[in-house]
């Protein structure tokens, strides 16, 4: 750590670890539900868990981002934080936003939550990751801009890097997007198409520059690559992905009212989409490949690659199988989506979350590296965690098959809920998989506490 | 690969391109704001009962576990036709009321969210707009 | 496709340079993305056409196939006029290349004002994207195409500007290859593009 203000970031990575045990847990309890239907009824309804499920994986990918900008932007910009006050007392305000927020989740019924907290003064709860009442969305508008003030202010001080750049770019795209959840017209497909303004745009647009910038940190960190080729390769990278993602928005304009010219423009954007993601795979290889020193922090490495090869497959492969139009027909809003969603979202952006905080964590407790014991246990996690969620992928995606082709394709299509208990072997083994998810997850949380040997600070 | 691939180039075709393919997903968007009118049946909206079902969709989180064309979560069925797969509103309406609120016991449970009538008439005139939007022949079939 | 592209290339220096691409590598990694994009649109359009075969040509022969041809002139002039360009600067004759490509830049802005006659004369008559799936591919790839001219002009304007205020030399015009490389992609998706949707039956 070469600034004092950088270790700002470890509250930031503690709660965003502290958050993804939250919502692993209530994955957990969704899986179950899938097979238990009634487990915990009424008290914790399937939507209610969802909403915890799928918001805490939001907080907490943005609480590792923030981290991750208080970590990286002085060390690129060569120069102190504006204000790591500012940035203390904004990871208080978030946390306990976001805390209030669930809590008010799982005490009061939603449509309580939304009368008490001025949803009829302007409606914008209850569409699908925007559960957030009117006041937590504002409250995250608020952090996000002085967020981007601190960040913004210790760059245009500092040296100008690609990667600072870049990163820049992503989090204030982050925060004018989110701001499209403000918009909830009764008009239901113009309410849809906009809404995949905030969705789309981020996971697959403006997030994918902050991944990428974060990326291109570690790797120039823990490869001693030259800055010059890592951050060409960023550029090249990040507009592939924009060149097709902007309007790959198209692949879910398909089939909500809107005109069918977005099947043709949606299915070749999108068919390119996994392009850019091929070629971070190739990006993580060659910088490993082509390093110039050997840092001690193995597990990093082993995050970083990671990231490469999962964000390929899970958002690459696995997006690319369901987003033409002919094959999205059947398919949309099936068990294949959810397959999807899984494995992208953590070979994306839970894996680039967890390089950063391995590579960082370390060197903010004063050492290069953990110890080889911790170190060994950490790449336990990584592998049970990774290897968890390609298997939930693959039953979910035979889940989605058997779905597809008892309710939408065959000659005398079945009620959703009998097709759905013709799937229930495949929810049982996605449950379990869920739970040597969560031992990873645990093996994963302990390398933390592992002592022995250390390396001394870089 | 020779030397002559340099960062300033990169960047700039970065910047270019982002605005380019932008610039074409705006007009895109443009085109579908003239299009729409046709498809999503805007004149129903003049009923007022829709917008009030609407939002009462919207906070009781039933996207939560249905899908509305398409999009939500895969825990129960697609609500875009329901309208036309239990034949009537009134059947909607019924099926809602009559959810028990110890839920059924070992299957997956719909909350009884006590609407009075008058939500419910809302609810189910959503329901029935969201049918007549021109969803390009989507779902499949009957059963969503 | 490559070659193709290559081949346009400054015939006079292609012997005395290194074996690779004229221009920056960015822009080529930039033009392989784009032609895959074009690529993969026009077999989409063949694959529509060939279900629809009867709407695609009782449709075509409202197209406008003089306006095309006339574009299709302006585009390999201007292509001609790019390449004139690169090579007087190959040679250090400053001025000519500077006119060279003003004279690319007047092909391109002729290109869009026949264009846009063609659109308006189409928009007045009602059709949009949605109107069939004819209309939706004819006006989808050229009003896709239409974006890459003005992109193109945009670039060669700024290359004109720099060798205007003498950016460019025989030892180092890097930059105006890198422009003209797009250009020829430009005009290479048109000679494809123009055959296809208004010609080929």
């Amino acid at each position: 750590m070469q600034y004092k203000s950088q270790a700002v970031a470890k509250p930031y990575f503690i709660a965003a670890l502290a958050l993804f045990v939250a919502q692993i847990l209530f994955g957990l309890i969704m899986g179950l539900q899938y097979v238990w239907g009634d487990f915990l009824f009424p008290h914790i309804p399937f939507n209610v868990a969802r909403m915890v499920h799928t918001n805490a994986l939001i907080v907490w990918l943005l609480m590792g981002f923030m981290g991750a900008a208080y970590y990286l932007v002085p060390e690129e910009a060569e120069t102190e934080l504006h204000s790591p006050k500012l940035a203390i007392a904004l990871f208080w305000i978030f946390l306990v936003a976001a805390g209030l927020t669930v809590v008010g989740y799982l005490t009061v019924p939603y449509a309580t939550l939304a009368k008490v907290t001025g949803n009829d003064l302007l409606p914008t709860m209850g569409r699908e990751f925007l559960e957030q009442p009117l006041l937590t969305k504002a409250g995250i508008v608020v952090v996000a801009l002085a967020f981007l003030f601190n960040i913004t202010m210790t760059i245009l001080k500092g040296r100008k890097t690609a990667i600072n750049t870049v990163l820049l770019l992503g989090l204030w795209g982050l925060a004018v997007m989110f701001l499209f959840s403000f918009y909830n017209p009764d008009n239901l497909v113009k309410d849809k198409f906009y809404w995949w303004w905030v969705v789309h745009l981020w996971v697959e647009g403006v997030w994918e520059l902050i991944l990428g910038a974060i990326l291109a940190f570690v790797l120039i960190k823990i490869t001693g690559v030259d800055r010059e080729v890592i951050e060409k390769w960023l550029y090249v990278i990040i507009t592939l992905t924009l060149v097709t993602g902007i309007i790959g928005t198209g692949h879910h304009y398909y089939w909500i009212g809107t005109p069918e010219y977005w099947q043709v423009w949606g299915s070749i954007f999108s068919a390119l989409e996994p392009i850019p993601f091929f070629a971070m795979t190739l990006f993580a290889f060659n910088m490993v490949n082509r390093r110039r020193r050997e840092h001690p922090n193995k597990a990093a490495t082993l995050w970083a690659l990671g990231t490469g090869v999962m964000a390929f497959l899970g958002a690459g492969v696995w997006g690319f199988l369901h987003t033409l139009a002919p094959v999205n027909f059947y398919t949309h809003g099936t068990q294949i989506t959810a397959a999807h969603g899984h494995m992208a979202f953590y070979g994306a952006y839970v894996m680039v979350n967890l390089t950063i905080i391995s590579y960082a964590m370390p060197l903010m407790r004063g050492r290069a590296a953990n110890s080889n014991k911790s170190q060994v246990t950490e790449m336990w996690g990584f592998w049970l965690m990774t290897v968890s969620i390609v298997f939930i992928t693959l039953f979910l995606t035979a889940a989605g098959i058997l779905q597809v082709w008892l309710q939408r394709v065959s000659d005398n299509p079945m009620p959703f809920m009998m097709a759905q208990d013709q799937a229930s072997l495949f929810y049982w083994l996605r449950e379990w998989t869920g739970v040597v998810f969560l031992v990873g997850l645990v093996v994963y949380l302990a390398s933390f506490f592992i002592k022995g040997e250390e390396k001394a600070a870089a | 690969m020779s030397g002559t691939f340099t960062t300033s180039t990169a960047r700039n075709i970065f910047y270019g391109g982002t605005l380019f393919f932008l610039l074409v997903f705006l007009a895109l968007t443009f085109q579908n704001e003239q299009i729409i009118p046709k498809r999503d049946r805007r004149e129903m909206l003049a009923n007022p009962q829709i917008a009030e079902g609407k939002k009462l969709w919207e906070t009781n989180n039933c996207i939560g576990c249905h899908t509305l064309l398409g999009e939500g979560a895969y825990f129960a069925p697609e609500l875009g036709n329901v309208v036309v797969r239990l034949g009537s509103k009134e059947a909607v309406k019924a099926f809602i009321k009559g959810r028990p609120a110890e839920g059924i016991a070992g299957r997956r449970s719909m909350p009884q969210f006590n609407f009075s009538d008058k939500d419910l008439d809302a609810i189910a005139d959503f329901l029935e707009y969201v049918s007549k939007i021109d969803a390009a022949k989507w779902p499949p079939n009957v059963q969503g | 496709m490559t070659e193709t592209l290559t081949g346009d290339a400054p015939v006079s220096r292609a012997a005395a340079l290194p074996r690779h691409p004229p221009g920056d590598l960015a822009i080529w990694v930039f033009i392989l993305a784009e032609l895959l994009a074009f690529g993969v649109f026009f077999a989409v359009y063949a694959v529509t056409r060939m279900k629809n075969a009867a709407l695609f040509d009782a449709m075509q022969p409202n197209l406008d196939r003089n306006a095309g041809a006339i574009n299709t002139v302006l585009l390999l002039a201007g292509s001609w006029c790019v390449a004139r360009s690169v090579d007087s600067i190959a040679r250090d004759a400053r001025p000519a290349s500077v006119r060279w490509l003003g004279a690319a830049i007047a092909c391109g802005g002729g290109f869009l004002v026949v264009k846009v006659f063609e659109y308006a004369a189409k928009f007045a008559a009602g059709i949009n994207l949605a109107t069939n799936d004819f209309y939706m591919f004819y006006l989808s790839l050229t009003f896709f195409h239409f974006m890459h001219v003005i992109l193109g002009m945009a670039i060669l304007i700024a290359v004109w500007i720099k060798a205007r205020a003498g950016g460019y030399s025989a030892a180092d015009h890097r930059g105006m290859e890198t422009g003209a490389a797009y250009w020829h992609m430009v005009d290479l998706v048109w000679i494809i593009l123009f055959p296809l949707v208004y010609v080929m039956r």
